[in-house]
């Protein structure tokens, strides 16, 4: 399904250049489908809008950083009873320090959420966006928290939210017990 | 491109009176995020003009856990006690569906009684979800018995998790392959008494809620979410089945043994107001409830002793590759998104795509033009838990 | 775009007295089923303090490790999602006797600390279906609010610790 659709793709879209990845495995691993960045808007409207195998709703997008490069994944799905299908579509970045993407919004009402998420936490800016906010950290905070080289901050705002020793030291300190248990259990003895 | 979010731009007040000579403006009023009606902790930027809602921006992360770190972090089985928290009043579905990604991934067949035991947790707990949204949604609108009733009936399925897990609502009870316990003859019989008396009951809640006037004129043609709304908004759940659209993942994609089970899929009719509206999405968790019940006595029938537990790994390495399950659970479609690496303990991304987050992206489009009074009975139909908003 | 919701159609007169009607009617409805618990139904709650409701027997509450039983394997600890089991352990000192556990596991390490902060502690129950002596398991024990976080790490070879295993071992 992937090949057809990447074909289909790669006919009727200019550069977008349309690879399909079909996994070796196909009942353990979805597949997918990776197409030019730059190109996004103009796949996703034609697979919106094209008659033959349309996709009426977006499902969700998804950030996956690979440290060399990072992708934008767009579930999209058809909710039809008649004929239900999945994709998933990828885009490539490998700006790592201004990574941007066309948004998707004036297509998918859906995408206005999970693109500030993937904002939020990824880094990667959308053009056009009508409101690039953060949606879950707060609005001063910095850095992206699910990229991998990530190091949180350590103070916000005057309070220290990133400890250098999470740990407990005190507990982990060694005490020796064992003269008190023998003492516990010559009294139970007794 | 124009932008369909016009938050920013100046806003015309839409008051019969001279503006210019009163010098009016719309109020700001903050919703939340510690408001009885919001269930949880969301707050909600509400710009009122005198009492109709002009634009309500609502704020998110007041609960964030960063539950997609964490799990960057833990082995596959140390994901489920935090997947359980997500939806803290839907667990079972939660976990079902996490353990669903990761046997996908290994390859698991997971023994018969186990699928058909998780079918059964799986709709008791949808029981217990839809009872519990009734009951707060009735509390929204300012009637206070329902809540107590449907705390009774909740309280019963709770007790059973209980009995079966050990914990009322955060269970950690399904597990990748399987099960954690098996559930005893008794309290199976126990499942069949508390079906026909769940029968009963919502009879009785139609009676009490569902037919009332009040409740009624509160809840038809207030928070309209057309089929196209919908769709363009990834809705799912009762909120696409009240809209009109039937489409349920059981039926439609089914996962587990869903292919199995002769069972209907409720939709929103317009009985009364128009399809879309609150009274319809309410009427469609009402209406699922009774499908549930038709489904565990299914289950009851089909149920024959054996193993409850599939053949795992003691030491869980997933191969390479990237996966995305999808599961219905009570307040829309729940999926994993998950991506390994060769050899690793952990996951490399676990996405959480969560359906209360969807619907609570609606609100804005929903809101313009509604008293505030209105306003809280849509928010409290689209039935929004924050913990699988924020995550 | 926007819901028009509030608009009220002038009703003719027999509507606006159908709508009387079905209003009064629902009501009464309503309230007879109210009604009907005042003597039809039992009351359910549970008055807390004076009666306490028997807890089922896989209930998970307050952790309690047995530590003549422990081998200092760690396991409970590697599978602890929250990371609030604190354990320290060494080797026995030459020539001194190996004890067993109650299920033939011979004691080969020294256990010196092992303390689980109650306060971190999620009660998934994943460290006690990893412990191969079954010596950590859930109690049924609910009630341990404290004044401090402090006193929420409980250091299990404290002999007032210990002293629960009277209570709750089931030998």
């Amino acid at each position: 399904m992937h090949k057809e659709l990447s074909d289909l793709i790669n006919r009727n879209v200019q550069g977008a250049n349309a690879v399909a990845f079909i996994p070796a495995d196909s009942k353990k691993f979805d597949g997918s489908i990776t197409v030019e960045a730059s190109h996004i808007y103009k796949v996703i409207e034609f697979l919106k809008n094209n008659k033959e195998t349309s996709f009426n709703s977006l499902h969700t997008q998804s950030g996956v950083d690979y440290l060399d490069y990072m992708e934008v994944c767009y579930m999209l799905t058809n909710y039809d009873p008649t004929a239900p299908r999945n994709v998933i579509i990828k885009v490539k970045l490998t700006d790592r320090v201004n990574p941007t993407v066309d948004t998707i919004v004036p297509l998918f009402a859906a995408a206005n959420f999970q693109e500030r998420e993937i904002y939020d936490m990824f880094g990667i800016k959308f053009n056009n966006h009508p409101d690039m906010r953060r949606i879950l950290c707060p609005d001063d905070w910095s850095g992206w928290p699910l990229r991998k080289d990530y190091i949180a901050q350590k103070d916000y705002n005057g309070m220290t939210v990133y400890p250098d020793d999470k740990m407990n030291f005190e507990d982990r300190d060694f005490i020796v017990r064992q003269d008190m248990i023998k003492k516990a259990q010559s009294e139970k003895a007794q | 491109m124009q932008s369909r979010w016009d938050i920013g731009e100046p806003i015309k007040p839409t008051l019969n009176v001279d503006t210019e000579k009163l010098k009016s403006e719309l109020l700001v009023l903050n919703m939340g995020p510690q408001h009885p009606a919001t269930h949880g902790v969301l707050r909600i930027e509400i710009w009122t003009d005198s009492e109709i809602v002009a634009h309500a921006i609502p704020h998110l992360g007041y609960l964030h856990r960063c539950m997609e770190k964490h799990s960057e972090n833990l082995d596959f089985r140390g994901v489920i006690p935090f997947v359980d928290r997500l939806d803290y009043l839907a667990s079972m579905n939660m976990e079902w569906t996490y353990a669903m990604t990761i046997e996908k991934m290994l390859g698991t067949e997971v023994p018969r009684r186990a699928e058909l035991l998780r079918i059964l947790t799986g709709e008791l707990q949808r029981i217990a979800s839809h009872l519990m949204a009734f009951g707060t949604y009735a509390l929204d609108l300012g009637a206070f018995t329902p809540f107590l009733y449907a705390f009774d009936y909740r309280e019963k399925i709770l007790r059973l998790f209980e009995e079966v897990s050990g914990a009322r609502l955060l269970y950690n009870y399904i597990w990748i392959g399987g099960l954690w316990n098996d559930w005893t003859d008794d309290q199976l019989s126990r499942v069949a008494t508390f079906c026909d008396e769940m029968e009963e009951e919502a009879k009785k809640y139609h009676d009490l809620v569902s037919m009332n006037k009040i409740f009624i004129e509160r809840t038809a043609n207030v928070g309209v979410m057309n089929i196209q709304d919908c769709l363009d908004f990834g809705a799912s759940g009762p909120v696409l089945r009240g809209a009109g659209m039937k489409w349920d993942l059981r039926k439609n994609e089914p996962y587990s043994l869903y292919s199995e089970f002769d069972f209907d899929v409720p939709v929103g009719t317009g009985e009364v107001g128009q399809v879309g509206d609150c009274w319809n999405r309410y009427i469609v968790r009402m209406k699922e409830v009774v499908e549930s019940i038709k489904i565990i006595r299914q289950v009851m029938d089909k149920l024959e002793p054996g193993s409850i537990m599939g053949k795992v790994p003691k030491v869980m390495k997933l191969p390479e590759g990237e996966v995305y399950v999808r599961a219905e659970c009570p307040r829309g479609e729940l999926a994993f998104h998950l991506v390994t690496k060769e050899g690793a303990k952990e996951p490399y991304r676990l996405k959480v795509k969560s359906p209360c987050f969807t619907h609570t992206s609606m609100l804005p489009r929903v809101a313009p033009g509604q008293m505030i009074a209105d306003f809280v009975a849509t928010v409290g139909s689209i039935d929004i838990v924050l913990g699988e908003v924020d995550r | 775009m926007s819901t028009q919701n509030n608009v009220h159609e002038t009703a003719s007169v027999k509507e606006y007295f159908a709508a009387l009607w079905a209003g009064i009617s629902s009501t009464v409805i309503g309230m007879w089923i109210t009604f009907r618990y005042v003597w039809a139904v039992k009351p359910v709650s549970i008055e807390y303090p004076e009666v306490r409701e028997v807890l089922p027997e896989r209930a998970r509450m307050r952790l309690f490790n047995d530590v003549l039983n422990c081998i200092s394997c760690t396991q409970c600890a590697m599978a602890c999602p929250v990371d609030c089991i604190y354990i320290a352990s060494e080797k026995l000192p030459e020539g001194s006797e190996i004890k067993k556990t109650s299920n033939g596991q011979a004691i080969r390490l020294q256990l010196n600390q092992f303390t689980i902060d109650t306060a971190l502690c999620c009660y998934c129950g994943l460290c006690t279906t990893v412990c191969p002596t079954e010596c950590l398991t859930h109690s049924h024990d609910y009630e341990f609010s404290a004044y401090t976080i402090d006193t929420m790490k409980y250091d299990y070879l404290a002999p007032d610790i210990i002293a629960w295993r009277d209570r709750i071992v089931k030998v």
